[in-house]
């Protein structure tokens, strides 16, 4: 409360101290007001009218053009976001109380942002949209104004995310300044702690907009099927699984077995698991590929080497029911384990797995996990939902990226990553060259590293091929 | 009610009559760990029919974990059940991978809290594999619909082919806020499911003759905690109803249907284990379902519904024609209903 209190005079010193300063203040109260609410906290729920009636530039508010955004966030003596990441400021570790080490990490960290959220394209998308909006028909259409308006408001969203972010390192600084020219230690040291806060939350940041696809927020089914090659290939099939579910472990996903088709002597054929819980799919989905393994073979009384393959598909589960495909019960077969004899009263069973047929498409989907015929079909709809679901988002964004393979379609060729642990011990990523020399790290699940390598890296690809 | 004086009986009693199965009785089972250890197998003639009775009441799920069994001893227990399992019988090892989930508060702790003492497991284990007692007796329970329904001897274990009577009766109209009434309701699984998507007037009169089955019910209903819902009568068919004559909006029965002559060739855990009075149908297995139909007219009200389940195409097709012959001036739409093996496994219809 107390340093609340603290902040919400401080703002208020600020803010008169730039009065008296500044000759011309319209070009950059405007900024700063808008920065106050987010510089307040939790406390700062001012309404929006109170703001601008304090500033007394109501007409520039309500406006929802991209245009009081497009205003360049600037300390009393002209740093910008961008100019403090190009100062070359030596970025010393966070105990250290150096502002501009904190307020460089801070505009290195918002650079990335932009960079991964493709900030170019944004402002330009939302420029297109906002014309979109201005038409006077645009609701004769419900639909497509819902998504314009929509997509405008998502984009809107970031943007006033990512500029009051910028806005907030600008008032730190001005402020921090400000304490050491009145002298005022308690003031200073508040916004150095403030400095070193924000330094923290734009990391979290950065890591977010990794993830900022559509669907990156669902859960996802993990599938992991053994390649060619028997036992040694379902024994690898099996040591992937588990890798997934330790890394979701990790995590503190919840891990669903949906369906497993055991191997004759070890390992797995093939298996699906259900992962829940935020941005599952948004990480899990830089999986997806075929993965492969160099030892020596337990299985082989030779003591050979062998390389084995195992393909890894994700699907995302959607959350939002009109995206989804729409399933219609006379196109589905749905096939149950029968004993085959007079059934009912004669007969006890356990067999409980389901298997359903979507018949137009082909795609089927079975689980054996629950110990009810009917709880097994919830879930065998539940996994051929999102198969469908995967098909309509592939159809709807052909020549979007966003979309990831089925097994199906995974060809064996496309290796992402090698697991060597003879003559030498070694994984690799094939699409980023990113390594370490610790397989049992990784086939424990420590998998972090390689998955935002691979993000960070498909995003730089996608702002290049922008 | 009965609930607490079935969880305290295991505490009270601390089971004086705790043996291990008879030596002999293990030594003439051996040979099925040959190809015969198939559930789907034709049974062996036993001797001794006469299941040994389940010294405690309680099933095991619901018993309190209050055994702690150390990791490696309960890691040595799985080893040797797995041993006794041919690898043939894949149902076997899903069962033992079950029966560690329901007999264990948390399987992997150390040391892991078991409802049962070890012994008592292993003994259960060997009963199951080597003298055909079904697994949901074991474990006192099956996973019905999206129930764990409570199950034990002397009580039939609810059938996944019975799941789809639920999704019969939703489906007429008036359901939610109308009365039921489940003939011969045994764990009353199907009242229990029902009771659960009815509305706030709806009611279901669950009947059964057998006092385990009341008791097994009751359990099952308090499980759910649809009291409110389900009233529980003891009595034979329609007799526990007269004073809900011409007021159900529905009939529901999965009575005894098996030809008594079929008895004798019924899966081992079938014939060996399951209460007769819920199997035997007399002749030709349509002593009861005939008498249901009779019944039928007085205690449905106008535009009621019925769905009988019977032992198949025959017996289906037999009522169908009855009905719609006899009694055609009370009833309408009689039809065969398939279950998922395409048998015609219901009789549904409804009253004019």
């Amino acid at each position: 409360m107390g340093s609340r209190l603290l902040a919400r005079s401080a703002a208020a010193r600020l803010l008169s101290h730039l009065r008296r300063r500044t000759p011309d203040p319209t070009h950059r109260l405007l900024p700063h007001g808008a920065s106050l609410a987010s510089l307040l906290g939790p406390t700062g729920d001012i309404p929006a009218a109170a703001d601008s009636a304090l500033l007394r530039y109501p007409a520039r508010w309500s406006s929802s053009s991209t245009a009081a955004f497009a205003e360049v966030p600037m300390t009393a003596d002209g740093l910008t976001v961008e100019s403090i990441a190009g100062k070359g400021w030596t970025i010393l570790p966070e105990a250290e109380s150096d502002w501009r080490s904190h307020a460089a990490a801070v505009a290195q960290s918002i650079k990335l942002i932009k960079k991964r959220l493709k900030w170019g394209w944004i402002l330009e998308r939302t420029k297109q949209l906002a014309v979109v909006l201005e038409k006077p028909d645009l609701w004769d259409d419900p639909v497509f104004a819902g998504r314009v308006s929509r997509e405008h408001g998502e984009l809107m969203g970031k943007i006033k995310s990512v500029n009051q972010f910028e806005q907030e390192l600008i008032e730190h600084i001005d402020m921090l300044r400000l304490a050491r020219e009145e002298n005022d230690n308690e003031l200073e040291m508040e916004s150095m702690r403030a400095l070193a806060d924000m330094r923290r939350s734009a990391k979290e940041k950065e890591l977010n907009a990794l993830l900022s696809g559509d669907n990156d927020s669902c859960s996802c089914f993990i599938e992991v099927q053994a390649g060619a090659g028997g036992t040694e290939s379902m024994d690898w099939a099996a040591m992937v699984m588990n890798m997934y579910r330790s890394w979701a472990q990790r995590w503190g996903y919840t891990i669903t077995v949906v369906e497993e088709m055991p191997g004759e002597v070890a390992g797995i054929k093939r298996a699906t698991i259900k992962v829940d819980g935020e941005y599952a799919f948004g990480y899990a989905k830089a999986e997806v590929g075929v993965h492969r393994l160099v030892r020596i073979s337990p299985f082989d009384s030779g003591k050979r080497r062998h390389t084995s393959f195992a393909a890894v598909a994700v699907i995302p589960i959607l959350g939002d029911a009109s995206s989804r495909y729409q399933i219609k019960d006379s196109d589905l077969r749905i096939e149950r384990f029968r004993s085959g004899g007079p059934g009912g009263q004669h007969a006890n069973t356990t067999e409980s797995a389901i298997r359903i047929v979507h018949i137009p498409t082909g795609i089927s989907a079975t689980c054996q996990n629950e110990r009810s015929q009917h709880m097994n079909k919830a879930s065998a709809m539940a996994v051929l939902q999102s198969r469908l679901d995967q098909l309509e988002i592939a159809r709807q964004a052909q020549m979007n990226a966003e979309h990831t393979q089925s097994l199906n379609e995974i060809s064996w060729g496309n290796q992402i990553r090698s697991y060597v642990l003879h003559p030498y011990r070694m994984v690799k990523d094939l699409r980023t060259n990113y390594e370490v020399s610790d397989p049992d790290s990784v086939l424990e699940g420590d998998l972090d590293d390689f998955i935002l390598n691979y993000l960070s890296s498909s995003l730089d690809e996608a702002e290049v091929s922008v | 009610m009965a609930t607490l004086s079935l969880s305290s009986r295991p505490l009270t009693f601390l089971r004086p009559n705790r043996t291990k199965p008879p030596l002999h009785r293990l030594l003439r089972h051996k040979p099925l760990a040959s190809s015969s250890a198939s559930a789907l197998t034709p049974p062996t003639p036993r001797a001794d029919p006469s299941p040994t009775p389940d010294p405690d009441p309680t099933p095991l799920f619901l018993r309190s974990a209050s055994h702690p069994v150390p990791a490696a001893a309960l890691a040595s227990f799985r080893r040797r059940a797995a041993a006794l399992v041919p690898p043939s019988a894949p149902h076997l090892h899903r069962h033992l991978r079950w029966l560690l989930v329901d007999a264990a508060a948390d399987p992997s702790s150390d040391p892991a809290l078991l409802r049962a003492p070890l012994d008592d497991l292993e003994a259960m284990w060997t009963r199951h594999v080597r003298e055909r007692r079904p697994f949901q007796y074991v474990v006192g329970n099956e996973h019905w619909r999206d129930l764990v329904v409570a199950v034990r001897e002397g009580v039939l274990i609810p059938r996944p082919e019975t799941e789809a009577v639920v999704d019969m009766i939703r489906k007429v109209e008036g359901f939610a806020d109308g009365w039921w009434a489940d003939l011969g309701t045994g764990s009353g699984a199907i009242a229990v499911a029902v009771a659960r998507e009815l509305g706030h007037e709806g009611r279901v009169f669950a009947v059964d003759v057998s006092e385990v089955a009341v008791e097994v019910a009751t359990l099952n209903v308090q499980r759910y905690g649809v009291q409110g819902k389900v009233e529980i009568r003891h009595g034979s068919w329609f007799e526990p109803l007269e004073d809900v004559k011409g007021k159900l909006m529905g009939v529901i029965s999965n009575p005894p249907y098996i030809p008594t002559d079929d008895l004798p060739g019924l899966q081992p855990e079938v014939g060996w284990h399951e209460p007769k009075l819920a199997l035997d149908g007399g002749k030709e297995g349509l002593e009861h379902l005939l008498h249901l139909c009779e019944g039928l007219s007085s205690v449905l009200k106008p535009g009621g519904f019925f769905v009988f389940e019977t032992n198949g195409n025959k017996q289906s097709e037999f009522l169908v024609d009855l009905i719609s012959t006899k009694w055609n001036s009370s009833f309408h739409n009689v039809e065969a209903v398939l279950d998922f093996a395409e048998i015609k496994r219901f009789v549904t219809g409804y009253r004019r």
